[in-house]
């Protein structure tokens, strides 16, 4: 035994494993590596599950986009993380039109502040993404406008 | 308590009509999770609950390999669950699955340690204090290793299982990609595990890549996996085997003959 107790341990293989942290002592280098990309092509069909238009558009790219985004940065579950990449991808200006109604459609339903569980919107709400706008009223989404192919 | 039966399936929302149309279906089991115990079950799940078929939830949050105190309202969502599913029992993992406030977002390996024995075993009994019907233990499989492992995989999993009299799901595909990726014996270890505390089985597919087994679920069950499904009911059948799928669904005929084929391998009636 090291010494240390569990629960720093246990914290030090999580953050190898999803937070960009060092190998712990004594671990294996190559199944740990191992373990860290199956996490991300786990992580990967799980958000494309929450976010399925934003994965079928990027299509092939959509697992190497989801790990380049995810390697390093601890999940906070599919809906967020695929709510918090599609953000990052409309930014960079390199968000696929199905991708860019998806997050409108998300937007106008949701209120998500980047930090906590996203809410549903009492009020009617606007909201545009990569050039989609979609509105929500009583609870329902509608596109109006489709982003630009 | 009447357990599970025969062979079943991992139901999910995807596949939830393929299951419906399974004539000779008595069980399945559902990712605890996915259950809000006051909201109206998930469609499908409550014609098959008016059917008599039995319904398992499987919890996979829970992290009872943690080494802090399992979260009460966790337990107790797995509870409330169990109670609106009528089930007779319920079943999580021998795993952590978070520390230091981090998710890993997935199963991880505890150290084979008489301390992560210690830990298992008081996260088990809080969760059992408060768990309406009994708890059913799943060994994981892992790409790797602790370092420092004090016991072995037989005596890691009999030694909390007796402390907590916890019954024994066992995942013989987690035992083949173990045995795969981090050595040993399969048929030894099914020897050496206390078999009469199996409560069910379950089987599952998997792929290899750079090197390694990975028990992905979404792969066809491997013909090793079936010939150790064999191998466990030559020592001891178990009541009821579970095929798990969670994604890259087959063709319901491909689906089918897994099925046909885990009732094969146990002898149990075919459920399709």
């Amino acid at each position: 035994m090291t010494g240390r107790d569990l629960a720093a341990r246990q914290a030090e293989l999580v953050a190898a494993l999803v937070a960009g942290g060092p190998l712990p002592p004594g671990f294996a280098a190559a199944p740990v590596e191992a373990a860290r990309r199956a996490l991300l092509r786990k992580r990967a069909g799980d958000v494309a599950r929450h976010w399925p238009l934003l994965a079928a558009a990027l299509g092939d790219a959509w697992p190497a986009t989801f790990a380049g985004w995810a390697a390093g940065r601890p999940t906070n579950g599919s809906l967020r993380d695929g709510w918090d990449l599609a953000r990052e991808l409309g930014d960079r200006g390199t968000l696929p039109p199905l991708g860019a109604e998806e997050l409108a459609a998300r937007e106008a339903a949701s209120r998500y502040d980047g930090r906590t569980a996203p809410r549903p919107r009492r009020l009617p709400a606007v909201a545009r993404a990569g050039g989609a706008v979609a509105a929500q009223l009583a609870g329902r989404v509608r596109l109006l406008r489709p982003a630009p192919r | 308590m009447t357990g599970p039966s025969g062979v079943g399936i991992g139901w999910r929302p995807e596949i939830a009509g393929f299951v419906a149309g399974l004539p000779g279906l008595r069980f399945v089991e559902v990712v605890a999770e996915t259950v809000a115990p006051a909201g109206p079950l998930p469609d499908g799940l409550a014609e098959l609950r008016g059917r008599g078929v039995i319904v398992v939830p499987h919890g996979v949050k829970l992290s009872l390999g943690g080494a802090e105190p399992v979260d009460p309202a966790r337990v107790a969502h797995l509870a409330g669950v169990a109670a609106a599913l009528g089930a007779p029992l319920v079943s999580e993992h021998i795993a952590f699955v978070r520390a230091g406030g981090v998710e890993a977002g997935h199963l991880l390996p505890l150290p084979r340690s008489r301390e992560a024995v210690a830990a298992v075993v008081a996260n088990v009994r809080r969760a059992q204090a408060e768990l309406p019907v009994p708890l059913a233990l799943e060994p994981i499989a892992a790409l790797f290793d602790w370092p420092d492992d004090e016991l072995d995989e037989a005596d890691f999993l009999t030694e909390i299982l007796d402390a907590t009299g916890a019954l024994l799901l066992l995942d013989v595909a987690n035992v083949h990609a173990n045995a795969c990726n981090r050595g040993g014996d399969p048929a030894g270890l099914l020897d050496r595990l206390p078999l009469d505390r199996i409560a069910y089985v379950h089987v599952a597919g998997g792929a290899e890549h750079g090197g390694f087994y990975h028990d992905t679920h979404t792969d066809p069950v491997p013909a090793e996996v079936l010939d150790l499904v064999r191998e466990l009911c030559d020592r001891r059948r178990p009541p009821a085997l579970l095929l798990e799928r969670d994604g890259h669904y087959p063709p319901a005929t491909e689906l089918r003959g897994e099925l046909d084929a885990l009732a094969a391998a146990s002898g149990y009636p075919v459920v399709t």
